[in-house]
């Protein structure tokens, strides 16, 4: 088998597009938004319920799309978890360049982290999009 | 079958693009001319001449790169004109893409024909280059969008349609040949509407190149299509339109090229064709696909229909026998193209999967996103021929398509 694909849809990957951890509605959220790939309509929804000390306590999504984008989302909702927002915000751009092959030095991703695992779509440039929706749907989240 | 095999060995010469490999090591299989068709050599090399020899702006000089220019251009107006067996070359404009061309029409059959409160139908497999336009409409003049409904098998249900007509309908914008089924449409859509005095537009952007088209017999008043679906160069549509509605409706842009006589009071329009064409057209992009349509002729429309048939009936087959592979429509009326899904496999997957062994197809909504709506998907796979397509290719596609099943479903 390719070495690439083996790259891209690594065991984890497919674990979490086939059963997405953290599915479903936060039970109280003060922030959300949808995310949509018009280009391929793939969806995202995400709540997420967040401090006064800028603490990320619960966050959810649903939606549908690909191994690749609904795995995605699934990892980043693990990883932010009980995260700050200033810490958060920087995994957002460490996962952007990880994900686009642009990393210089990450500095909250490192190579045991589940998140890695995403590296695999720097050589699918088309992917891309797929792998960030859900951090971008993120991003607006806080824009609220 | 022989004949057949002989036709397109030659032919695959004629396409420089086909020798890439794809990942270095993956000879290039490519199933996605729905999307965009490959160049032939010869509109390569056309083009390349066009700019070096003869270009200038058109229409405009008296110095002779001007004329050279003119003359190619209005050749390939002449040559579209016979393509599709339109009765004049003044039916025939230039624009800047068959997008463009419905936008023209939406726009300009609206201010001539239609007021609030009257009536289109569409279908529900349009692409959304055959529904946008429409829905400006809608939006700012309050006209009433009509869908007509889609068979299992993939076609315009046309008792559905007919019961659609009102007296306030005026106009049906349809697809001539489905970028999701390949479904040709019945041609007795036309006839019912020329019965009720309501007009037919039709999208032929995955036909014209695919088909005989022939706008007098398909009883249409407008017909579409895009010169790179064609062979030919991206930058380049079609409007055909009959010469009487062309005549009296207004132009869509305003610009130069398109004037008759211009004060500072007012402004006269130039005659068909020039009247649509505001502005510097594409002109080595007109030149190119009018060697485009020369390209085609000279293999022969029958040869390329027949060719394409036998391939897509190869491929249904094929696929059929795959029980983890559902095809979107049916076996009968399917030209070129192929929309299926493998049984809890996204199709993103399936492409990237195909795109390593070196496989194009398309993945995704394919600008249909009502009609994913109705047959209750998120996307499909589509694989689509060109007249540069082999058997071979499609049994390494067959192959190709059992490995991906086996390495997402364990």
């Amino acid at each position: 088998m390719n070495e690439l694909l083996k790259e891209l849809y690594q065991e984890i990957i497919l674990d979490h597009g086939k059963e997405p951890r953290n599915f479903g509605e936060c039970e109280t959220h003060n922030k959300s938004a949808h995310g949509h790939n018009p280009l391929c309509g793939d969806k995202v929804s995400l709540t997420l319920f967040v401090d006064d000390d800028d603490i990320i306590k619960d966050i959810k999504f649903s939606g549908e799309g690909c191994a690749i984008s609904v795995a995605s989302a699934s990892l980043m909702t693990e990883k932010l978890k009980g995260k700050k927002l200033s810490y958060a915000e920087n995994m957002f751009k460490d996962f952007t360049d990880l994900v686009k092959g642009t990393e210089d030095s990450l500095s909250t991703i490192d190579e045991d982290d589940s998140l890695y695992a995403l590296k695999g779509v720097k050589d699918f440039p088309m992917r891309v999009k797929c792998a960030t929706l859900a951090w971008h749907t993120f991003k607006n989240a806080l824009k609220e | 079958m022989n004949k057949d095999k002989t036709l397109h060995k030659d032919i695959r010469k004629d396409f420089p693009i086909l020798s890439k490999k794809i990942l270095k090591t993956k000879d290039l299989v490519y199933f996605d001319t729905a999307a965009s068709a490959q160049k032939p050599q010869v509109v390569i090399d056309e083009l390349n001449q066009f700019y070096k020899s003869h270009y200038s702006n058109v229409s405009r000089g008296v110095h002779t790169l001007s004329v050279e220019s003119t003359l190619r251009y209005e050749d390939a107006r002449k040559k579209i004109q016979s393509f599709i067996n339109a009765k004049s070359e003044n039916e025939i404009i230039f624009t800047k893409s068959a997008t463009e061309s419905i936008n023209l029409v939406a726009q300009t059959f609206y201010d001539k024909y239609m007021s609030t409160g009257d009536e289109i139908i569409l279908s529900l497999m349009e692409h959304h280059s055959n529904l946008i336009p429409w829905y400006f409409l809608r939006d700012k003049y309050g006209v009433v969008i009509k869908f007509a409904n889609i068979t299992e098998s993939g076609e315009i249900d046309v008792n559905h349609f007919e019961s659609l007509i009102t007296p306030k309908t005026k106009i049906a914008a349809l697809t001539h040949l489905s970028n999701v089924y390949g479904s040709k449409i019945d041609e007795k859509v036309s006839s019912i509407c020329k019965r009720n005095n309501v007009a037919i537009l039709l999208d032929g952007c995955q036909s014209a190149a695919h088909l005989k088209i022939d706008v007098q017999k398909l009883e249409c008043d407008f017909f579409v299509f895009s010169g790179h679906k064609t062979y030919g160069p991206s930058g380049i549509g079609v409007l055909y339109g009959k010469e009487n509605l062309l005549d009296e409706m207004p132009p869509y842009q305003g610009g130069g090229g398109m004037i008759g006589e211009v004060t500072t009071d007012k402004v006269s329009y130039a005659e068909l064709p020039a009247k649509y064409e505001a502005g510097t057209p594409p002109i080595a992009e007109a030149h190119g696909l009018g060697i485009a349509i020369d390209y085609m002729n000279n293999i022969g429309i029958e040869n390329i229909i027949n060719h394409e048939e036998e391939l897509t009936k190869y491929a249904y087959e094929k696929i059929s026998e795959l029980d983890f592979v559902k095809i979107y429509g049916d076996g009968d009326n399917r030209n070129s193209i192929i929309s299926f899904n493998i049984e809890n496999i996204h199709s993103h997957e399936v492409s990237s999967f195909l795109d390593v062994e070196g496989i194009a197809v398309r993945a995704g909504h394919h600008c249909c996103q009502p009609l994913m709506k109705h047959l209750g998907v998120n996307s499909t796979s589509r694989l689509s021929f060109g007249v540069y397509n082999t058997i071979e290719e499609v049994d390494i596609f067959i192959n190709a398509l059992i490995k991906c099943k086996e390495f997402f479903i364990k």
